[in-house]
């Protein structure tokens, strides 16, 4: 089961996204509305992905990211952002994060997303059984 | 250094006289050096795995499976620094050298300095 936290101010920008996330079976959705919330939910327990909206109500996404990697950098994440590829890859650098997401994603996002998650999450058990 | 093991990301098929790769996450193969009582005792080579965007654990991963002690690196970002930290792998830093057996000697001789979180790649930190 993939356990996947969506950090948004406002759920309704995200129904169809989210709709599509819960229709997969291996996938467990939880919620946060604020990032103080977000960072005490992975500090209780790990999560396969965050995906954090661009502006929270106590900080933007990025700002959130980097406090996350305090919290466990083993955790991947993804962020909502308006800004254009370059410009999030430099403002984002060295975050690792796993994606940038368009605001307000929809469906296609979401599946892309988890195709995505997938693949990382195999090549990381694989790095894992190579070293064994 | 007196006993451990010491990973250095290089290019193509690395080893002692091999050429460090700058960016780990996207290296050819990972040099391991393993050290006993202040000396090289054997020298071994670790494929890296495909990167992918986020991929900054798969390294990590791999390298602690290992059972690696240290890694030297040229830039590394901020999540990956946390990572090798997590799992309790030291991050030493130099920029400047390219070939792998001076930098390997340096960091044995204790004469290397552990990255600092002003050091990481970007704002944030590169994976």
């Amino acid at each position: 089961m993939l356990k996947l936290l969506l950090v948004v101010a406002n759920k309704e920008d995200y129904s169809g996204f989210a709709t599509e996330l819960v229709k997969q079976k291996d996938v467990d959705l939880l919620w946060a509305d604020s990032g103080e919330k977000a960072l005490d939910m992975v500090s209780a327990g790990p999560v396969d992905l965050v995906i954090t909206d661009e502006k929270l109500i106590d900080m933007n996404g990025l700002e959130f990211a980097l406090r996350l990697l305090s919290v466990n950098p083993m955790v991947n994440c993804s962020a909502v952002s308006s800004l254009d590829a370059k410009e999030f890859h430099d403002k984002s650098e060295g975050l690792g994060l796993m994606s940038q997401l368009p605001p307000r994603p929809g469906a296609g996002d979401a599946l892309e997303l988890l195709a995505k998650l997938k693949k990382l999450k195999n090549l990381t058990e694989c790095s894992a059984l190579n070293s064994k | 250094m007196e006993n451990g093991r010491i990973a250095i990301p290089s290019m193509e098929t690395g080893g002692l006289d091999g050429q460090r790769a700058g960016h780990f996450g996207h290296c050819d193969v990972f040099t391991l050096i393993d050290v006993e009582d202040g000396q090289i005792k054997n020298v071994a080579t670790v494929p890296n795995q495909e990167h992918v965007q986020g991929g900054c654990m798969v390294p990590v991963n791999l390298l602690a499976g290992h059972k690696v002690n240290a890694i030297v690196v040229g830039g590394i970002g901020m999540r990956p620094l946390m990572g090798f930290r997590q799992v309790g792998i030291e991050v030493y830093y130099d920029v400047t050298r390219p070939v792998i057996r001076p930098v390997v000697e340096d960091l044995i001789a204790g004469k290397l300095p552990l990255i600092g979180n002003n050091q990481v790649c970007g704002g944030g930190g590169g994976s």
